[in-house]
C-alpha cells in the first residue's frame, strides 16, 4: 500500500495515471485545493468520514505557505474575538489537538504564556485582557504582580510591571501536526498531488473540472484553502466578498543556549492589528523571537530584511537583556492569510458545490482541526445529498518521529546510523526513514521540516554535501547537480 | 566514583587533536581515544585538497588529506574513533558520547576539547532577501566538490575576501567553475593583498565597500542585489551564494558544559597550558582562537598534549588564576586566563587576532606597569603573536590583570 501511495503524489507520477482514477472513472467526491495546515486538517476529517477526497498542493510539500513559517503557538484564544468564528474553531482545535496529539506523537509543551506590561498604559489594559478571557471561557487566565512575575522569569528586564497569566497557551511542532493529519487521511483512503498547481477550472452543473499544469481533475466538490491565494481561486468560481492582504511576519531564531532565559511565552499586549512581537522557546529547544506585522502586495515571497531583524533584535533585547549574547540560528518569514475583516472567511456555494476557507490569518494552526469539523457540518448542511459522510471506522494513528526538545532521538537509542547533521543531532537513519515513510520529502524543505536536518547554527557548513549524497536522486530541485564533477 | 575508562579523551581529530594524540603517546600515555563524529578523521584539512597546509612542519605545501595522512603516521598507536560523537562534557572527566548504538557515559582522567571552527552562515549575519537553495559556506562548498563531486551551483558569487574566501575560489577553479563576483565590505581585500591578483588572473571581479541588500530567487538562487558605498545598486546574476570566513568556534559541546566562557566572546577560557577553568579539560586549536593555521594548531596540540602528560603525572599544583583582558580593538586573545605557579618563573605567549587594521606598538601591562612591548602590523582575521611575554610579576597582586593594548602607551 505504502509503495501505490508513493508512486503515485508529487513528481514521480508525472505521467503515469492515478491509479484511483483509472481504476473507477468516478470524480472524486471532494478536491481540497491547498496543502497548509487547514488543507491538511480537512482532508482528514473527509478522508475519515469515508469521502473519496484529493488534495492538491501547488508546492513540493505540503505546509508551502504561511504553515511552514509561524509562532507554533498552541492559543487558548484568551484575546480572540468573542463570539467569531475564529474563537469556536480555536477552541474547538486545541481541545481536539490535545485529544490526539499522544496518539500522534505529536509534542506538546505545556509552557504557559504571560502577556506582559511594559508601560502604565498597558499596565492599564490588562485586567480587561482577564476579563475578555473569562468573557471567552479561558477561565484560568489571571494578573500576576510584578514579584510574582520577576521570580517566574527572572530573564526578563527590569521594566516589566506585571503580568496576565495564560496557563494553558503551548507550544507545538507546526510540521510534524499536520504531516500526522494527511498521513492519517492517506491511511484512510485520500490522495495527494504535490506539484499540481491549480490553474482554472469549470463547473458543468454537477461536477468540477479542475486544471493543474499536467492534468484535468473531476469531482463534486471543492474546498478552497490556497492561503494567500485564497481569493485568487474563489475567482474559479465567483467574486469574492474579501480580499487577501498578505501581513508578512519576520522571525529569528536563536541557538539551543537562549531557551533557557525564559520558562513561559512571553506575549506582548497586544495592537489592534497584531498580537506582537513574541518572544518563546520553540519545541525543538531553540528561541524564537518575532513576527513583525508589515503589509505587503506580494502573495508569494516572504523576505527577511537586515535592518528589520536588527530592530527585532533591539526589541528582543530590552525584554531580554541577556539574548544579544547567543548566536542567531535561523531567520525567516511569513505571510499571514489576512484579509480586510477581522473573522475567518469560511463560506459554502450552494448552487456551484464549493466551499471556501479563507482570511485563516494568524490562528490557523490552533483552529485547523475545528476549522476541518466546521467545514464538514457546512458541508452536511449545504450538500448533504451531494456528499455521505459514513460512520466514523476506528482510524490508523500514525505515530511521528517526535523532534522535540528531550524527546528521546535515534540518535540516543542508536539506530545504528551516525549522525549527519551535527547540529540537531539528526542521524542518517532520520534520513533515510523521511525519504521513504508514508508521505516522504521530495523536497529540501519537506526533509528538513520532517527532520530537522540543516537547520541548526551551522546552516548546513558540516552536513550539506553529506545531505545532497544521501538524498541523490530524490528531491527536487537537487541540492547539487548529479553526476561527476 | 567509578574508575576511569580512558587517561585521555581528546574530542575532535583535526590538526590540533592530532597534535595532542601525538605528544601524548610520544610521553608514554597508553590510554588515549580520539573521538571523532564524522566518518573519516581529519577535521578541516580532511575536505581541503589544495596544497595549503604543512608550510611550517613539512616545509612545503601539501593539500590537506595527505597532511593529514602525514600526521597520522605520527602517532600509529592511538585509537581513533569515528561516527562518536560527544554530546555532553561533565565534572570530574565524565562525558555523554553518542555512536551508532546510542549514547553512553565514559570517564577519562582528562579531556582535550579539539572542536575547530567553521564559518558564519547566512543567518547568523542577517542577511536580507529570500530563502533559496545554493547558500552555503566554503566548508560545505570543499565538501560538496573534493569530497562528493558534486556542485551545488555553476556561477556562484563568494562574500568575503579573507583567505578563506579565495581558498572558495581555488575550490571552484578545480571544478571548472568561475564565481560571478567577490563581495568585500571594506576598501581592500581581508587577506594579503597578492591574492587578489588571483582573482583578477581568473577573471573574477571583485566589489569593493559593498553590502548585500537581497537575496533573490525562489527554488534555486538567481541573483544577489549589492549596495556600493557611492549609493549605486548592482544586481549581481549567480546561483549561488558562498559566504565565507567570519570564522566562529564550534563550541556548542563546550557552551553547554560547566566551563566558564569569555563572556563576549563565548569562547572558552583557557590558560598558558589550554587548561580551561575545570584543571581536567583542556581546549584546543581553533575552538579557542577561530581561526588559525592548520599548522599553527597542529604545533599547539603538540605543546598541550605534553602539558596534559605532566599534569597525568604530576598534577596541578598551587596556582593563582589571573585573567587577560584587552582592549576594544582586538577580537579575541589566547590564553584568556593565566594559572600562575608559586615557585615558577612564567612567561607566556599571547596570541591575538584584532577588529580592524593596526600598525604600532601592541603593549602588555601589568597593572600601571608595562612589561612588554612590540611594535606590529596587524590586519583582520590573522594570528598576531606576542613571545615571552614576562607575567611573574602578576602573582600575588590581588587579582590585577593582564592587559593588551593596541596603543603605545
Ligand atoms: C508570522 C505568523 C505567525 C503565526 N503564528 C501562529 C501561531 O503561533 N499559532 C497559530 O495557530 N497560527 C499562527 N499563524 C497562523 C497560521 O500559520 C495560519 O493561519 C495557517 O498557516 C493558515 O493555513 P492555511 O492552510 O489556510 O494557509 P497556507 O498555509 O498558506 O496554505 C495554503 C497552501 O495552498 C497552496 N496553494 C496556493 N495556491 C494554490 C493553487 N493554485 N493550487 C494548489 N495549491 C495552492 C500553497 O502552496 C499553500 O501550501 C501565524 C502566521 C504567521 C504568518
Ligand atoms: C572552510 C575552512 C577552510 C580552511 N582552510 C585552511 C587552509 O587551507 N589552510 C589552513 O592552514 N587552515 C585552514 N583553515 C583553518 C582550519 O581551521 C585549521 O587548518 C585547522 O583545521 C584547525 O584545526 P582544529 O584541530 O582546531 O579543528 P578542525 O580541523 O576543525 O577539527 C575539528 C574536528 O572536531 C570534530 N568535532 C567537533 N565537535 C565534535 C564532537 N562534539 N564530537 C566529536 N568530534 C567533534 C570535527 O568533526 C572535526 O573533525 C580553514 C578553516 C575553514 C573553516
Amino acid at each position: 500500500m505504502k509503495r501505490a501511495i508513493g508512486q503515485n503524489c508529487g513528481h514521480s507520477m508525472l505521467d503515469t495515471p492515478t491509479n484511483a482514477q483509472s481504476r473507477s472513472d468516478l470524480p472524486w467526491d471532494v478536491i481540497v485545493i491547498g496543502g497548509g495546515v487547514v488543507g491538511c486538517a480537512i482532508t482528514r476529517r473527509f478522508a475519515l468520514a469515508g469521502v473519496r477526497t484529493l488534495l492538491l498542493e501547488k508546492g513540493s510539500d505540503i505546509l508551502s505557505g504561511a504553515s511552514k513559517a509561524n509562532s507554533a503557538i498552541m492559543h487558548t484564544g484568551f484575546d480572540a474575538p468573542p463570539d467569531s468564528i475564529e474563537l469556536a474553531c480555536m477552541k474547538a482545535g486545541y481541545n481536539e489537538y490535545l485529544d490526539i496529539s499522544g496518539k500522534m506523537n505529536l509534542p506538546t509543551m505545556k509552557c504557559g504564556a504571560l502577556v506582559v506590561a511594559w508601560d502604565e498604559a498597558q499596565l492599564a489594559e490588562l485586567d480587561g485582557i482577564v476579563e475578555k478571557a473569562h468573557q471567552n471561557g479561558i477561565n484560568d487566565v489571571s494578573l500576576i504582580d510584578r514579584q510574582t512575575l520577576r521570580s517566574k522569569e527572572p530573564g526578563l528586564s527590569n521594566g516589566a510591571l506585571a503580568a496576565v497569566e495564560v496557563p494553558r497557551e503551548f507550544v507545538v511542532d507546526p510540521w510534524s501536526a499536520p504531516l500526522a493529519y494527511l498521513t492519517q487521511a492517506v491511511r484512510a483512503g485520500a490522495e495527494y498531488r504535490f506539484n499540481a498547481e491549480v490553474t482554472g477550472g469549470t463547473f458543468d452543473g454537477t461536477n468540477w473540472h479542475l486544471s493543474t499544469d499536467r492534468e484535468v481533475l473531476t469531482c463534486k466538490l471543492v474546498i478552497n484553502c490556497t492561503g494567500t491565494k485564497g481569493d485568487y481561486i474563489e475567482r474559479i468560481c465567483h467574486e469574492p466578498e474579501f480580499e487577501i492582504r498578505p501581513r508578512k511576519g519576520q522571525f529569528l531564531v536563536y541557538d539551543k543556549s537562549a531557551a533557557s532565559l525564559i520558562n513561559a511565552i512571553i506575549l506582548p499586549v497586544p495592537s489592534p492589528t497584531t498580537k506582537g512581537v513574541v518572544l518563546t522557546k520553540t519545541i525543538f529547544g531553540n528561541l524564537l523571537l518575532g513576527p513583525t506585522a508589515e503589509e505587503q502586495p506580494g502573495r508569494e515571497n516572504a523576505r527577511v530584511d537586515h535592518d528589520v531583524l536588527q530592530q527585532l533584535i533591539e526589541t528582543g533585547a530590552r525584554i531580554l537583556p541577556d539574548l544579544p549574547t547567543h548566536e542567531v540560528t535561523a531567520t525567516y518569514a511569513g505571510l499571514r492569510p489576512a484579509t480586510q475583516f477581522k473573522d475567518y472567511q469560511i463560506s459554502a456555494n450552494g448552487d456551484k458545490n464549493w466551499i471556501g476557507v479563507n482570511g485563516i490569518r494568524s490562528t490557523g494552526l490552533t483552529a485547523s482541526l475545528g476549522i476541518a469539523t466546521y467545514v464538514e457540518q457546512l458541508c452536511a448542511e449545504t450538500f448533504g445529498d451531494l456528499i455521505r459522510f459514513e460512520p466514523p471506522k476506528t482510524p490508523f494513528w500514525p505515530k511521528m518521529p517526535s523532534l522535540a526538545q528531550g524527546a528521546e532521538r535515534a540518535y540516543q537509542t542508536g539506530d545504528g546510523t551516525e549522525i549527519v547533521c551535527h547540529c540537531e543531532g539528526v542521524t542518517r537513519g532520520d534520513i533515510e526513514r523521511a525519504l521513504s515513510s508514508e508521505i516522504p520529502a521530495q523536497s529540501l524543505g519537506g526533509l528538513r521540516r520532517r527532520t530537522r536536518v540543516m537547520m541548526g547554527r551551522c546552516n548546513g557548513f558540516y552536513c550539506s554535501a553529506r545531505v545532497a549524497e544521501l538524498t541523490k536522486g530524490k528531491l527536487t530541485p537537487p541540492l547539487a547537480s548529479e553526476g561527476d564533477l | 566514583m567509578s574508575s576511569h575508562d580512558y587517561d585521555v579523551a581528546i574530542i575532535g581529530s583535526g590538526p590540533s587533536g592530532i597534535g595532542a594524540a601525538t605528544a601524548l603517546s610520544e610521553a608514554g600515555i597508553k590510554g588515549i581515544v580520539v573521538f571523532e563524529r564524522e566518518t573519516e578523521i581529519g577535521g578541516i584539512p580532511r575536505h581541503t585538497h589544495h596544497p595549503s597546509f604543512g608550510l611550517l612542519v613539512f616545509k612545503r605545501p601539501i593539500s590537506g588529506p595527505k597532511y593529514i595522512q602525514a600526521l597520522r603516521k605520527r602517532c600509529q598507536s592511538v585509537r581513533f574513533e569515528t561516527r562518536t560523537t560527544v554530546t555532553t562534557l561533565r565534572k570530574d572527566g565524565y562525558m555523554e558520547i553518542a555512536t551508532p548504538k546510542g549514547v553512553k557515559t565514559i570517564r577519562a582522567k582528562h579531556i582535550i576539547l579539539a572542536t575547530g571552527a567553521r564559518e558564519t552562515p547566512r543567518h547568523g549575519r542577517l542577511t536580507s532577501g529570500l530563502r533559496p537553495q545554493g547558500i552555503t559556506t566554503t566548508g560545505a562548498l570543499q565538501q560538496f566538490i573534493y569530497g562528493a563531486n558534486m556542485a551545488p551551483f555553476s556561477h556562484p558569487a563568494i562574500v568575503g575576501t579573507e583567505l578563506v574566501s579565495f581558498s572558495a575560489l581555488w575550490t571552484l577553479r578545480s571544478a571548472g567553475i568561475r564565481p560571478a563576483a567577490m563581495i568585500e565590505e571594506s576598501s581592500r581585500i581581508t587577506a594579503y593583498r597578492p591574492a587578489a591578483l588571483f582573482a583578477r588572473l581568473l577573471r573574477v571581479p571583485i566589489y569593493y565597500n559593498s553590502k548585500i541588500t537581497q537575496i533573490d530567487g525562489i527554488e534555486k538562487a538567481r541573483g544577489l542585489e549589492i549596495e556600493i558605498a557611492d549609493g549605486r545598486h548592482e544586481t549581481i546574476s549567480c546561483d549561488g551564494v558562498i559566504f565565507s570566513g567570519k570564522f566562529v568556534g564550534d563550541n556548542n559541546v563546550a557552551r553547554a558544559s560547566h566551563l566558564t566562557l569569555n563572556p563576549t566572546t563565548e569562547l572558552p577560557l583557557v590558560d598558558q597550558n589550554w587548561v580551561s577553568s575545570d584543571p581536567d579539560i583542556s581546549v584546543i586549536g581553533n575552538a579557542v582562537h577561530p581561526a588559525d593555521m592548520g599548522d599553527h594548531c597542529y604545533i599547539e596540540g603538540l605543546s598541550a598534549g605534553k602539558t596534559v602528560a605532566e599534569i597525568l603525572r604530576d598534577g596541578i599544583e598551587d596556582y593563582e588564576v589571573v585573567e587577560i583582558t584587552h582592549d576594544a580593538g582586538i577580537k579575541l586573545a589566547a590564553p584568556s586566563i593565566v594559572r600562575l605557579k608559586r615557585q615558577e618563573e612564567t612567561k607566556i605567549n599571547i596570541s591575538f587576532h584584532v577588529n580592524a587594521p593596526y600598525s604600532g606598538n601592541v603593549t602588555v601591562k601589568l597593572g600601571d606597569e608595562i612589561v612588554h612591548q612590540t611594535s606590529k602590523r596587524c590586519r583582520p582575521a590573522r594570528r598576531i603573536t606576542l613571545k615571552n611575554v614576562p607575567i611573574t610579576e602578576a602573582k600575588g597582586r590581588d587579582k590585577c590583570p593582564i592587559h593588551v593594548s593596541l596603543a603605545d602607551i
